[in-house]
């Protein structure tokens, strides 16, 4: 039977099918199809929950692995492998919305990806002072552009230099908004091109068609 | 003159105000199978980041390092199944040449499904290059499922295993910039895709080569070098050249005549 779902045609068969699903009920008034987008997406979420399973167990087995080998950062996966242990069992325990399971999201997950995030305001800085070398005329205009409007948002500068203003609004309400559609519609329409390949049965290496079979 | 046009696009049994973008959807969907069946290649030029990919592969080779390869944390967008084509790339050349293949997955709640698809991939090449052995499951560890712990394990790979080179396609956010940076960090040749238009520049400051817009939903037929899907790359060159007339032409006329019928049809 295996041969039967692994079949490059079934396949197709089924993505053609579920595209129209979604397709025909987003342009087209069928009230009949309605429902079959919705179980679409609830089949999507049945099998999600299957694939926590897989991902969890892949976690636990990759973070064993690590400690009884004494790999570089073994004691870090130590401290996963408790975290994750007590979470999993805190939610089957008392649920998500309990006081307990609350304090571990927001004492232990919140403030550590807080601080992942605010580490990125460090990482723009430094690509921003790698681009900011005038080796050509196209990074100078780009250093021209990227100070006028540096400038205009620092609340200092921005209330000393008022001048600078109108020619920073310029920048962002016009240049930037402008390159911004171009690139919306270039994104949109490759998009678009990519699903007829794939619907042509012509791209299918998101399926695992790899090489000779598709692709 | 926004309602006039609306009018004009109204047809029976198509949801109101949709009619135009199906028109132009039916109509690239046409054009698409057409320049597939001529089979006749469009010009296309290099795309540097594209090309790169087989040259960091082959730097990491020589340096005896690993390289890793992400497809984003999303669920299916067109980015992360653009992504998969890239990894099947990669993943295949790695068997090949006997590189060891990162691929840290998850990021969000629909990473799930995906992670399945990408393991799926990696492991077929291995298998078509007769080397099913070579493939680890430990390489390609499940994350977690929140963006920034995600990013954390993220970090966390670069710097123990500090790979030669780190292609990160697909759809990735804000983590995009804390993950290049860091690929720099460790002297890894950092190939990014800029799909979340906010981030694009950033990115492109913070990698050495950055695929564009439309280059990362057409880098799996550039990869594949089949005429057949190369084609389809002058659609979206049309399709882009008749945008750009509509919006220039529209914004002569609003500002000459002060009528807005173009504007009333893009937006329609």
């Amino acid at each position: 039977m295996s041969w039967f779902f692994k079949s490059k045609q079934v396949n197709l068969a089924i993505l053609v099918a579920s595209f129209m699903m979604g397709f025909v009920p987003y342009f087209l008034e069928v009230p009949q199809v309605y429902g079959f987008a919705n179980t679409l997406t609830m089949v999507s979420a049945v099998v999600g929950q299957f694939a926590i399973v897989i991902a969890i167990y892949s976690q636990y087995r990759r973070s064993l692995r690590f400690i009884s080998e004494r790999r570089k950062g073994w004691v870090y996966n130590i401290y996963l492998l408790v975290l994750m242990s007590v979470m999993i069992l805190m939610g089957f325990l008392v649920g998500e919305h309990h006081a307990s399971y609350m304090w571990l999201v927001n004492s232990i997950v919140a403030p550590c990806s807080s601080v992942v995030y605010g580490i990125l305001a460090f990482y723009m800085f430094s690509a921003g002072a790698r681009a900011f070398r005038a080796r050509s005329l196209k990074a100078a205009l780009l250093i021209i552009a990227g100070i006028t409007v540096l400038l205009y948002q620092a609340p200092l500068t921005g209330a000393y230099f008022p001048g600078i203003s109108p020619y920073a609004v310029f920048l962002t309400e016009k240049v930037g908004m402008s390159l911004n559609r171009m690139f919306s519609i270039a994104i949109i329409t490759g998009a678009i091109m990519l699903n007829v390949r794939m619907l042509t049965g012509r791209e299918l290496a998101f399926m695992g068609f790899v090489g000779e079979e598709g692709s | 003159m926004i309602t006039i046009v609306e009018s004009l696009f109204h047809i029976p049994g198509v949801v109101s105000g949709r009619a135009l973008g199906l028109i132009l959807i039916i109509g690239i969907f046409i054009l698409g199978i057409y320049y597939m069946r001529r089979r006749k290649l469009p010009y296309i030029r290099r795309v540097a980041a594209i090309d790169a990919i087989d040259e960091a592969l082959g730097r990491s080779t020589e340096m005896g390092r690993p390289i890793l390869c992400s497809y984003g944390r999303g669920g299916f967008a067109y980015s992360v199944i653009a992504a998969m084509s890239v990894l099947g790339h990669v993943a295949r050349i790695a068997a090949e040449t006997d590189t060891r293949l990162l691929v840290p997955t998850g990021g969000s709640h629909t990473g799930y499904l995906t992670r399945e698809l990408a393991v799926d991939i990696v492991r077929s090449q291995y298998q078509m290059a007769g080397k099913p052995e070579m493939f680890n499951m430990d390489d390609m560890p499940f994350l977690s499922g929140e963006q920034y712990s995600f990013t954390a394990g993220y970090i966390g790979m670069l710097v123990r295993e500090r790979p030669g080179a780190v292609i990160m396609t697909g759809g990735h956010s804000s983590e995009a910039m804390n993950i290049a940076e860091m690929s720099n960090l460790v002297g890894a040749l950092t190939i990014t895709s800029g799909t979340y238009v906010s981030n694009m520049a950033a990115l492109a400051c913070a990698s050495d080569y950055i695929m564009l817009v439309d280059e990362q939903p057409a880098a799996g037929a550039y990869l594949s070098r089949d005429p057949e899907q190369l084609a389809t790359i002058r659609v979206i060159d049309i399709y882009k050249i008749l945008s750009l007339v509509l919006i220039v032409v529209g914004l002569i006329i609003l500002n000459a005549t002060g009528n807005d019928f173009i504007r009333g049809l893009l937006a329609s």
